[in-house]
Parts: C-alpha cells; sequence; structure tokens
C-alpha cells in the first residue's frame, strides 16, 4: 500500500472514510462527505493574523519589573506553549496526510497545520521582544527536564502512528522486527487503534494542555502585565477552540460508525485508553503547575489554583467526547478567564465581564414577569 | 389601544418560555440567543467564542425545544444545547456540567 501523491484510481471520494480509504488525488471542494471540515478551514481562513500586528514594547518593560519567581513562571510557560506548537506546526502533516482519504479533510489538516506556525512565530516574537539571547530559551526547552518530559508525552502517539504507516506503506500487512524495538505487528485494525488514540492526544493536547498555558498568560495581565502577550495568546486561543473542534468531530464522527463502521468497534474498545490519556495528562499537568509556582506564586493566581482549573477542563473536554467525567471539580475556579479568552470580533458588554468575574455561582432565583418589564416583550 | 395592537402583543407574548434550571426559573424570549438571556439572570456560563464553535457553552438539555438560525461549527451531543446560539423554542429544563 504505497503512498501516492496524485492516485490515478478513478473512485467516488464521497463515498471514503476520512482515513485508511484511496489516497486522495484531485483536491475538490465542491462537495464533501463531510462539510464540517470545509467549515473550519473557511473558518480558520478567516481567522488569519500575523504576529506583528501586537506590539510588545511595554512587555519589555514589564517583563523586567517582573519577580524572579514571576519570570520563571512567564518563561516556563511560554517554553511549554513553543514546544506543543512545534509539535503541533508539523505533526498533523506528517502523520496524517499519508492515510488521509478526503479531499475537506487533508486541507483542513493542511490548514490547522499552518495556524500552528503562526502560533510559533508568534512565541519568536514575544521571546525575541523581552529578552536579549533568544537562544537561552529556546534551547533550554530541549535540556530542561521538566519541559522533556512534557515532549514525550505530547509526541509518543503521533510518533508510533508515524511508524507504523511507514511500515505499512512500504511492507504492507504483517510483522515485522525493527532493531532496538522488536517485533511491529501491522494490521488494519492496529493502525485504525494508533489512529483514534493520536486523535485522542492531540485532542487532549489542544484542548487541555493549551488551556492550562492560556491560564498562565492570562493571570498575567489580569494584573495588568504583559498584555501584548495576551493579545497574542487571545489570538492563539480563538484557533485552538477551532482546532479542539475539529478533533472532537473526528472522534465523535470515528466513535459513530457513521464515517466507517470499523471505526466504531475501535473506538469503543479505546474507550479505557481515551479515558487514561486525558487523566495522565491532566495528573502531568498538576505537576506542571507545581514547578511553575515552585518558588512563590502570583496574586490570582497558584499551584492549588490551577490544578483544579486542570481538573475541571479536564473534565468539560471528557465529556465532550462521549467519557463520564473523572475529576472533583466542576465548576471553573478562575471564570475570569473567559473574557479573556472571548474572540475581540465579538463584542462583550463590560457587564457581563463582571458577571463572570464576580457573580461565580449565584443565580437569582427572585426573578419572576416583572423583572422583563424592561423588555420590549 | 387599536384593535390590531391586541393579537399582536399577544402573539409577542407567546414566544416567552420558561427555562428551569435546578429549582431556578427565569423566562426567555426567541429574540435572542440563550447565553446573553442567562447572564442578563445573573447565572455564569461559561463561554469562549459566543459564536458556536468552541463548545465551551455546552449545556444539559434535559428536556424541550431548541433551535439554531445558523448550524453551529461544534458538535452538539445529543442531549445538549449550545447556550451562545440556541434559540428556546418552548419551555425548557437545563442543567449543568455535573
Ligand atoms: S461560546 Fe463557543 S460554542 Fe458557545
Ligand atoms: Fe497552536
Ligand atoms: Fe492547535
Amino acid at each position: 500500500m504505497s503512498y501516492s501523491t496524485f492516485n490515478r484510481k478513478k473512485f467516488d471520494s464521497m463515498k471514503e472514510p476520512m482515513f485508511f480509504g484511496e489516497n486522495v488525488n484531485v483536491a475538490r471542494y465542491d462537495q464533501q462527505k463531510h462539510p464540517i471540515f470545509e467549515k473550519l478551514i473557511e473558518k480558520q481562513l478567516s481567522f488569519f493574523w500575523r504576529p506583528e500586528e501586537v506590539d510588545l514594547s511595554n512587555d519589555r518593560k514589564d517583563f523586567q519589573k517582573l519577580e524572579e519567581h514571576e519570570k520563571h513562571i512567564f518563561l516556563s510557560n511560554l517554553k511549554y506553549q513553543t514546544l506543543l506548537d512545534s509539535v503541533q506546526g508539523r505533526s498533523p502533516n506528517v502523520a496524517l496526510l499519508p492515510i488521509v482519504s478526503l479531499p475537506e479533510l487533508e486541507t483542513w489538516i493542511e490548514t490547522w497545520s499552518f495556524s500552528e506556525t503562526i502560533h510559533s512565530r508568534s512565541y519568536t516574537h514575544i521571546i525575541r521582544n523581552i529578552v536579549n539571547d533568544p537562544t537561552l530559551i529556546f534551547d533550554d526547552i530541549v535540556t530542561n527536564e521538566e519541559i522533556t518530559k512534557r515532549a514525550d508525552s505530547v509526541s509518543k502517539y503521533y510518533d508510533n502512528l508515524i511508524e507504523m504507516v511507514n511500515l505499512y506503506n512500504t511492507m504492507g500487512f504483517g510483522t515485522f522486527n525493527i532493531p532496538g524495538k522488536g517485533d511491529i505487528e501491522i494490521t488494519m485494525p492496529k493502525l485504525k487503534k494508533a489512529l483514534y488514540l493520536t486523535v485522542a492526544s492531540v485532542n487532549v493536547l489542544e484542548a487541555v494542555r493549551f488551556y492550562v498555558s492560556f491560564a498562565c498568560s492570562f493571570g498575567f495581565a489580569e494584573r495588568t502585565l504583559m498584555e501584548g502577550n495576551a493579545k497574542i495568546i487571545k489570538l492563539i486561543a480563538r484557533d485552538e477552540a477551532l482546532h479542539l473542534t475539529g478533533t472532537q468531530h473526528m472522534m465523535n464522527l470515528m466513535a459513530s460508525g457513521k464515517d466507517d463502521p470499523e471505526m466504531a468497534i475501535i473506538a469503543e474498545e479505546c474507550k479505557d485508553d481515551v479515558r487514561d490519556i486525558f487523566i495522565e495528562a491532566a495528573e502531568q499537568e498538576k505537576e506542571w503547575a507545581t514547578y511553575l509556582f515552585k518558588d512563590g506564586s502570583m496574586i490570582g493566581l497558584n499551584a492549588q489554583i490551577l490544578g483544579q482549573y486542570v481538573e475541571y477542563i479536564t473534565n468539560v473536554r471528557m465529556q465532550a467526547v462521549g467519557l463520564d467525567t473523572y475529576f472533583e471539580t466542576k465548576h471553573n475556579p478562575i471564570p475570569w478567564i473567559n473574557a479573556w479568552l472571548v474572540s475581540d470580533n465579538v463584542q462583550v458588554a463590560p457587564q457581563e465581564a463582571e458577571i463572570s468575574s464576580y457573580l461565580v455561582g449565584q443565580t437569582d432565583n427572585s426573578l419572576d414577569d416583572s423583572d422583563f418589564d424592561d423588555f420590549d416583550l | 389601544m387599536t384593535s390590531t395592537s391586541k393579537p399582536e402583543s399577544l402573539e409577542k407574548k407567546e414566544q416567552v418560555h420558561r427555562v428551569l434550571i435546578g429549582k431556578k426559573q427565569i423566562l426567555v424570549t426567541e429574540e435572542e440567543p440563550l447565553l446573553v438571556q442567562l447572564e442578563r439572570a445573573g447565572i455564569h456560563v461559561e463561554y469562549q467564542c459566543r459564536e458556536g464553535y468552541c463548545s465551551s457553552c455546552s449545556i444539559k438539555l434535559l428536556w424541550g425545544n431548541v433551535c439554531y438560525p445558523f448550524e453551529p461549527l461544534a458538535w452538539v451531543q445529543s442531549g445538549y444545547l449550545l447556550a451562545c446560539c440556541a434559540i428556546v423554542k418552548s419551555d425548557i429544563e437545563i442543567a449543568f456540567f455535573d
């Protein structure tokens, strides 16, 4: 089953599964088996932005005034974000393009990955603006043990899928002995399992890990520090919301069996594995929070609060892909994050921002018709 | 009051629906999505995009009907609604995340 950049077979791409069907030939978008991916492409294109549009001159001054432990929090968080987007800027392409079978999904993967490279470029923009020697920061990403631990867990499912697909494309099905790794068995169900787990781990990366890092970035902005950085993170967060919706759609389409009946069986079999991926990532993120705040907290954010946010957001994301929630925390411990996450193109009235900041969990049960007199009913 | 204005106001009255949340109850219209009306009533709802593509505002719909003026990009789980873009079409009961 070797990969072809232009499949010469004539087939109906509307009948192909998302993955492991025919290699795509004609890039056509006039018809789609899953129109959602075409809509995601359109939306992502409409979001296009460039990091240099955001002025960071105040951030440099802010950064210099931060306490040492705050600099550690800010820079470690930025390094982690750089790692995650380094992975995301290439891996969807490398891992998924050789096995995708729908033109609209192929282009969504490329569009998605491209937007990640903008995120990576924005980290360079930020780092260049706040420190004199960016190399010190970038080098630490490959040597700092706390960061490399993260790198292993965010890349292992991708790497495993890529290795299996390479074998499949050169050798086909069978059991192959790979020096240093032993026997690797390549069957279609095994490939599909590797794919499903990869998509799940990407969903965790974008929908859980990234949001934890957003919380830190916005924690500074809540104190009116590093606001240029927060503006960039806000643009990144808008993209990530779209990306996580993309992986949620992939997972839910796979699990429904509507796209590929065999995939539904695999998704069912993988339920516990996926659950474990979420829980393991959440535990790692909590550990990471402890590392971030090891020398001191910031006003409004500490290891405990960030840990609760990890639990809360993990619950939300688990539920979105049809899993039972796992953690105790059912309320967002940092409701102020919503006002930062909301996209600039959407108007939020100031009082709504206040509601989210100060009226957490409060409800008014004394409402009756008279409360609606202000409205033209 | 003219005779023509009465049926009109009655018709608009019919567009007011009850939203039950636990033991609380609020009234909403079909003029705007549920999210803004919940916020105005002091009820905190999670959100990010406020236009249907992030699923942050997903809330359990226990019973009743909502509709979407445009199809949201986010996956809407069965038994859930997206508050930022859902228009309430009948009395409904909703529940937050458990
Ligand atoms: S706030 Fe994003 S889908 Fe409703
Ligand atoms: Fe990204
Ligand atoms: Fe992403």
